[in-house]
């Protein structure tokens, strides 16, 4: 959603530049320099100073990655590239790098205007954060779609061939008119960085719960900051849309002169891929353990609606839990139905610390519309605690 | 007091919008480098 800049300046009384373009944060002299696109300088005094820059896609470090015809896939200038070439017709196939968040979403975009798609990435397991059950689900789900997954290919070079692009691996050459790089993002922290601010995880700029930075009169929100894992305690960088927005209204009241502390994220996310939800929320079973506690984890298969009721689908759902102190880590929900919503009563388990016996007594809400009696989520746990 | 924004998306904008709604004394300064502001990203 595109909110023109007019409008912020003339009803909010916000003072927005666009087209401009910050160069330094000069901490001695409190002021922000930077050049428009025209190449005019200018320098800003401030009091209190928010980054928000957000995170930029990953370059795929390869030769060729540069071609006409290699994209990337972030602000709204690449997605308005990317569709004007695409409704050109000259595009049959295209070769997606990487299969993230980002790559999913584009490869339905893509078969939705009957392009064909390969989608290749170096690990050899598909979407390993994922419990390898769900994960089957995920893989089949795409396959079924008619997309090409090819799991442990390292691109070595992308080339021009024959009017289009091949992208060239060891054992195999992937041929297109178009590549998209959605090899992951990483925090815009430059600026904070040159400025001599503390950085942390994947080189985010370091805030504490009020969001400040380690010079009290710079904040930092968004993308391009840390956050606190709810469950680890621990520092962690995951950039998702409700922290952006929740840091930015934290940052607002504490320049105001308010003191708001955020407790952190629990790592909630979803996403559609083709007819499936996949939705997650706390940590996987390798996260669980390198955070050092003992991880168990179940994984059960159940239903979208109760069993008599017409329409009824799987639903997968996989739950972590610590052995040594009972207490659940993390869920993950798949089906084509009920996983989006139904992450967040796990995610609120999360923030509120729930042990995995605690949350298999919730009452939970049932009608056959919507599920068994006794919800995916609760059959979980309750295997789960069999485990424990 | 001039409170000065570096990025005009959701963060940025959502800082702005509630610390101009907050005070509206206060000087709010967004810098965006992109022609584009708070879209959903």
């Amino acid at each position: 959603m595109v909110r023109r800049a007019e409008a912020f300046r003339a009803k909010q009384g916000i003072d927005l530049r666009t087209g401009h373009r910050v160069e330094v944060i000069d901490r001695k002299r409190r002021v922000v320099q930077g050049a428009t696109r025209e190449g005019q300088g200018f320098t800003q005094p401030y009091d209190r100073l928010l980054i928000a820059t957000g995170a930029a896609a990953v370059n795929p470090a390869l030769p060729g990655a540069d071609l006409p015809g290699v994209h990337r896939l972030k602000t709204l200038e690449d997605g308005r590239r990317i569709k004007a070439l695409l409704s050109g017709g000259g595009v049959r196939r295209v070769i997606v790098l990487g299969m993230g968040y980002v790559a999913m979403e584009m490869v339905e975009s893509l078969r939705a205007l009957d392009i064909e798609v390969d989608m290749l990435k170096p690990g050899p397991a598909f979407m390993p954060w994922l419990a390898p059950e769900l994960a089957s689900v995920v893989h089949a789900e795409l396959g079924a779609n008619g997309i090409g997954v090819h799991t442990g290919l390292r691109p070595q070079r992308i080339e021009a061939a024959g009017g289009g692009l091949a992208v060239v691996c060891p054992d195999a050459t992937l041929s297109g008119q178009m590549v998209l790089a959605a090899v992951g993002v990483a925090p815009r922290s430059g600026l904070a960085q040159e400025a001599g601010l503390a950085l942390s995880v994947a080189n985010s700029i370091a805030v504490d719960p009020t969001l400040r930075t380690s010079d009290p009169d710079i904040f930092g929100a968004g993308d391009c900051a840390d956050a606190y894992h709810v469950v680890t305690g621990r520092k962690t960088w995951i950039p998702l849309a409700l922290r952006a927005n929740r840091t930015g209204w934290a940052v607002a009241d504490n320049v105001c002169g308010e003191t708001v502390a955020l407790h952190g994220v629990a790592g909630t996310a979803v996403f559609r891929v083709f007819g499936l939800e996949v939705a997650r929320t706390g940590l996987n079973i390798a996260e669980a353990g390198e955070a050092g506690f003992e991880p168990v984890e179940a994984t059960i298969t159940s239903s979208t609606k109760a069993h008599s009721f017409p329409g009824a689908s799987a639903l997968w759902v996989s739950a972590v839990g610590d052995r040594k102190k009972g207490r659940l880590l993390g869920m993950q929900i798949v089906g084509r139905e009920g996983a989006a919503h139904r992450i967040n009563g796990a995610a609120v388990a999360l923030h509120a610390g729930l042990t995995v016996a605690q949350f298999f007594q919730a009452d939970l809400a049932y009608a056959p519309p919507f599920g068994p009696a006794w919800d995916p989520m609760l059959t979980c746990a309750g295997q789960l605690l069999k485990k424990m | 007091m001039n409170f000065v924004v570096i990025g005009g998306d959701a963060a940025g904008m959502s800082a702005a919008s509630r610390a101009k709604r907050n005070r509206p004394d206060l000087n709010v300064i967004v810098f965006e480098q992109t022609r584009d502001v708070s879209y959903s990203a």
